[in-house]
């Protein structure tokens, strides 16, 4: 651990000596169009060979030795601006760029040619929205978090499902960032459609190994959704009518080239079609399902390097069920809020800084009524949380960041009340635990030398478990059970770690290269399942005297090469990563039996590793794009506790995952897109035996996910109509015809879900019927899919 | 949560199918299967079975046959010990045909036609009393099974009573008024039988029936005195009641309630297998083993029950 801190003590000194004779070229890159900060784009000066790339506000800055230098400036779909500049003294250059002149993005994962043989980072794809938008959509709802499911390393929970599966991670070891607010719960209609609404969002970037020592808290990646700023040039509506769901944008200039917002919400109404379907006569009539969300974002330019950001979100599903016939009721919301409100401050040139306040929440309900009985079950996550992140750019070989953050935990993991007429029954205090997550980070990005680049950091992350807390401390024959009580601010447990972290690119060529990585992490919030299926009712648990957190390393390794000009990427990376602390509930536990009781008493505690290797081809661009990405890995956990300690595979252990994704455009109006996926079926733990006690028949489950369900393939197909773009006018000067932009535009798109209604397994059982005496008695294991092929169609518009 | 779990199921339903397949299930191993129960005033009954694998035949001979006979099967209450008698289907004693035939579900005419076999004594020191612990032990095949199980003092209801559900006049469920004893813990067993006089002259029930989730512990309620309700378990079934009053008492219906008690590993088992025979198969559920008190490798439970009886007479 000393060799790794003086060796990035002494990277970080290298950083400095450069700065004599030097001139800064700084700035922001906007869209023209709408004034929305350019996130990624590359700033490049070809004699030199050395560039930089604008943050995630924007903002670049490169430093180069003084003198004449022509400059580009590229992005993706975005006209490229080459500009010569005399760099004799610092120069501040904020440049708006253009559309490109064509309407429709081909589908890609990113636009920045040769992007990754370049670029340090291993493991990080950055997905372009508007791209993600003519893949297939599942009911019409575009989905950034089914798109990422299609990238090599990450697989999807289940049919539909939201939560993702990292390299063998669990879905807790992700980080979900939106505009560095955590989101606790990314799933709407438990977990087929994603928080996301794609009209809202700008950015999605993923990072499944080599993590950044400026991000922490969880184990396996970063997902990480900027939503957009708004237009500060003028007022623009965009929207789309599905059948399910609708949504709307309304964004415009706060104050023109100063400010702006953007409001946007959408609604499913499944309730209402519920409410057709089901007569008022019927004993149902009550129940129905649907859900919101709405984000919004402000900003405001209030110097010249001062700027103020305010995103928010709010979302909620909310699920009632009403038999009149029972007098039975049941009343399900849940849902999250997230704000974020942060300031950006450029001290100079070279040294920009970023303070983010953040608060999210997320909260579930079950209650239910039948006669005098009340029943209601309460689960509640909520953060408040802050950060200051500097980014110093020395000179083009170094980018430095270093910065602080501080989380305060709020979680009660189940609170349960019951009553009976005027007896309350004894459900045990609700209990919340408090805790302070905070780290502290420092990370240089920098070129050692023209073929090899590095991104070494170091994070040193700390947690405290604080009181008011209750330690219920289970008894035996001659100890009675007892109780510790913690006062408020007690210190309960205290924990920390250094999380080093390092990846590296050697080029070995123009067009191919090496890279690397490795990440040690800490992980102080869990996530515990009961069932089988991720569910809202999956509770998020924190570390413990008892539930230690979770920590784990990754290395990978990866080969990366481009042919044809950059038209075709491809790339195969190894990875191993080693988990320990991981969390799962004892053998046989029922939700409730934290009653009384610690929740962390009712868990046990394991390791576990995950391997594998993943192939990527891409086609980049031209009329044909998309990819092919295939994943061969392993997973599994050792449980003392469980499966008589003996190794189990993970329920997410997939051996093979395939999928294959085009998009054809055949010309300005058309576009075609096709999605193919495959993957080893998940595993299940079914009963091996039957046998009977009392007459009544019982089974006995075999080893942990030692049964394999059919392995799970599907293909959707999409199609999107795009409106004329353009309108012929008569030029009134010449009058020679001319092409006009149209302000409304709009397009349909179609979809098809399951293209070969394949009957994929969404879960099995085994199911007994009959009777003994009658002699039809059976078992049988049964196999539940979900969808099948499905159509739909939605209608965007925009003006 | 249960009723969560079907809502979640009802919801998946909507745009689900389901179909049988046959996929491997690896790890199938045979374990002996002991079913004993002890009850106050009642002799030990021990029947020793096989499990079967998923796959195996389910007709009513592979069911029959996995019961086993020739095990020595021995209960003793910690100063005596008594070997339990083998008493089989072709040599029972006169009298006790229509209980052996009720004990493994099959008509007395089909009795003769199986070899089957039950342990329990006639010596009545061995016979269940209150806050007597009785210890098991099963030799079979050269493997020896031992377990233990305490009677735990009975609880009497305060009161039972009917009254009719909603808007009904004449159906309603069985209520009872608990006090469950403070500082102890306390698991219990509900049981019933309607004894009105049906056609025939016989009670309309023949022995007790267990309701949809019949055993309940103090968790939630140790030392409270409170009301609750339980549907009746008899007219499921019943094609002459029409849906609409399925789960009900009717006016007029004189029922005996059984309430038993156990300890707490007992109590652990039933808990354990009333939730696997309403979730086995929930996606939404954890797959849940039923916890044996039998030490040695068998499935299955050796229980200790101390009862009391009421009777409820469904009047307003």
């Amino acid at each position: 651990m000393r060799y790794i801190l003086l060796t990035l003590f002494s990277l970080f000194i290298l950083a400095f000596p450069y700065a004599q004779n030097k001139s800064t070229l700084s700035g922001t890159i906007t869209d023209a169009s709408s004034g929305e900060a350019i996130i990624n784009a590359k700033i490049y000066i070809p004699s030199i060979r050395q560039g930089a790339v604008t943050n995630t506000y924007g903002f670049y800055s490169l430093t180069v030795e003084s003198g004449t230098h022509i400059i580009e400036f590229r992005s993706g779909g975005m006209e490229t601006v080459v500009k010569e500049f005399d760099l004799s003294a610092d120069i501040i250059f904020n440049i708006e760029m253009a559309n490109e002149l064509k309407d429709i993005q081909e589908v890609t994962v990113s636009a920045k040619k040769g992007e990754n043989v370049n670029s340090a980072r291993i493991g990080q794809i950055d997905l372009d929205v508007e791209k993600i938008k003519t893949l297939p959509a599942f009911m019409g709802e575009v989905d950034i978090i089914k798109a990422i499911q299609l990238l090599p390393g990450v697989s999807s929970v289940s049919e539909g499902g939201q939560g993702f599966y990292v390299r063998g991670g669990g879905p807790d070891q992700n980080l979900v960032l939106l505009d560095e607010g955590v989101v606790y719960n990314a799933a709407h209609l438990f977990g087929f459609f994603s928080v996301f609404n794609v009209d809202a969002i700008k950015s999605v970037t993923l990072i499944k190994g080599g993590m950044p020592a400026n991000y922490g808290g969880r184990m396996s990646s970063v997902l990480e959704v900027h939503m957009n700023e708004g237009n500060n040039k003028k007022f623009k509506i965009k929207g789309g009518i599905g059948v399910i769901s609708s949504r709307l944008t309304i964004e415009g200039p706060l104050k023109k080239d100063k400010g702006s917002f953007i409001v946007s919400a959408r609604r499913t109404y499944i309730d209402v079609i519920m409410k057709a379907a089901i007569p008022e006569s019927s004993p149902f009539s009550g129940s129905s399902y649907y859900f919101y969300d709405m984000n919004l974002k402000l900003n405001y330019k209030l110097s010249e390097k001062d700027k103020i950001y305010l995103s928010g979100y709010y979302g909620k599903d909310v699920f009632t069920y009403a038999n009149l016939t029972d007098a039975f009721t049941v009343d399900m919301p849940w849902g999250n809020g997230i704000a974020a409100l942060r300031w950006n401050h450029l001290f100079s040139n070279k040294l920009f800084m970023n303070v983010t306040s953040t608060y999210s929440d997320y909260q579930f309900k079950f209650g239910s009524e039948q006669d005098e009985f009340r029943f209601e079950l309460k689960s509640q996550i909520s953060d408040i949380g802050g950060k200051v992140d500097f980014t110093y750019f020395p000179n083009t070989r170094h980018k430095v960041k270093w910065g602080v953050d501080y989380i305060y935990h709020t979680l009660n993991p189940t609170s349960v009340s019951a009553s009976s007429q005027d007896i309350v029954f004894d459900t045990g205090e609700a209990q919340k635990l408090y805790s302070h997550e905070s780290s502290i980070y420092v990370l240089d990005e920098f070129d050692l030398n023209e073929k090899i680049k590095l991104n070494a950091g170091l994070r040193y992350s700390m947690y405290q478990h604080v009181g008011p807390f209750k330690r219920y401390i289970k008894g035996d024959i001659s100890n009675p059970d007892s109780v510790i009580n913690y006062s408020k601010g007690d210190l309960i447990k205290f924990y920390s770690g250094l999380e080093p972290r390092i990846s590296g690119r050697w080029l070995l060529s123009e067009t191919s290269s090496i890279k690397a990585g490795y990440s040690y992490n800490y992980q102080y919030v869990h996530l515990t399942s009961l069932s089988a299926v991720s569910l809202p009712t999956d509770v998020w648990y924190p570390s413990t005297d008892k539930a230690k957190p979770q920590k784990g390393w990754q290395g990978s390794l990866g080969y990366f090469h481009n042919f044809k000009d950059d038209k075709y990427e491809t790339s195969v990376e190894v990875y191993y990563k080693g988990m320990k602390n991981l969390i799962e509930y004892k053998e046989g536990a029922l939700p409730g039996d934290n009653i009384n009781d610690n929740t962390d008493n009712i868990l046990v505690y394991g390791t576990g590793q995950a391997y594998g290797i993943e192939f990527f081809v891409k086609k980049a661009y031209g009329k044909l794009t998309g990819w092919i990405g295939y994943t061969l890995a392993k997973t599994e956990r050792k449980f003392p506790d469980l499966n008589s300690g003996n190794v189990f595979p993970a329920k997410y252990d997939r051996r093979h995952d395939l999928s294959v994704v085009t998009g054809y455009k055949l010309n300005e109006r058309w576009t075609f897109g096709a999605a193919f996926i495959y993957a080893t079926g998940n595993t299940l733990t079914l009963p091996t035996s039957w046998y009977v006690q009392d007459q009544n028949l019982l089974f006995n489950y075999g080893a942990r996910n030692s049964t394999r369900m059919a392995p799970y393939h599907r293909l959707d197909l999409s199609a999107t109509l795009y409106s004329k773009a353009y309108k012929v006018k008569q030029d009134k000067l010449t009058g020679e015809p001319i092409k006009v932009k149209k302000r409304f535009r709009s397009n349909w798109s179609f979809s098809v879900y399951n293209v070969y209604n394949r009957s994929n397994p969404f879960f099995m059982y085994v199911d007994s019927n009959g009777d003994f005496l009658n002699g039809d008695f059976k078992i049988t294991v049964k196999q539940v899919s979900l969808f099948p092929i499905i159509p739909s169609v939605t209608w965007n518009f925009e003006f | 949560m249960k009723k969560l779990f079907f809502l979640l199921i009802l919801l998946f339903a909507i745009t689900s199918c389901t179909k049988e397949v046959t996929i491997d299930i690896p790890g199938f191993e045979e374990q002996l299967v002991i079913d004993g129960s002890i009850e106050t005033g009642y002799p030990p009954l021990v029947l020793i079975s096989r499990s079967k694998d998923i796959y195996s035949p389910t007709n009513i001979d592979a069911f029959l046959a996995s019961f086993v006979s020739g095990a020595s099967v021995t209960v003793g209450d910690g100063t005596t010990e008594v070997v339990l008698d083998e008493i089989c289907t072709d040599n029972l004693p006169p009298g006790t045909e229509a209980l052996a035939a009720d004990l493994f579900g099959i008509s007395v005419a089909e009795l003769a036609n199986y070899h089957l076999c039950a342990y329990t004594t006639f010596n009545t020191s061995m016979w269940g009393q209150v806050g007597k612990t009785y210890y098991l032990t099963v030799n079979f095949e050269g493997k020896t099974y031992t377990s233990m199980t305490t009677i735990m003092p009975a609880t009497n209801f305060d009161q039972l009573y009917w009254k009719p559900d909603g808007s009904f006049t004449d159906y309603g469920y069985s209520w009872a008024t608990l006090s469950d004893t403070p500082g102890q813990y306390d698991a219990y067993k509900w049981e019933v039988k309607r004894i009105n006089i049906g056609l025939d002259g016989q009670p309309i029930d023949e022995g007790f029936t267990k309701t949809y989730n019949p055993v309940f512990d103090d968790d939630f309620f140790d030392g409270l005195t409170f009301d609750f309700f339980y549907e009746n378990p008899m007219v499921w079934d019943d094609p002459t009641v029409p849906d609409e009053y399925k789960g009900y008492y009717h006016l007029g219906d004189s029922v005996v309630v059984k309430l038993s008690k156990m300890d707490r590993n007992v109590f652990s088992f039933f808990e354990k297998k009333y939730i696997q025979m309403s979730t086995a198969g929930n996606p939404f559920a954890t797959p849940t083993n039923i916890p044996s008190n039998i030490v040695g490798g068998a499935l299955g439970v050796w229980a200790g029950f101390s009862t009391s009886y009421d009777t409820l007479y469904c009047v307003p």
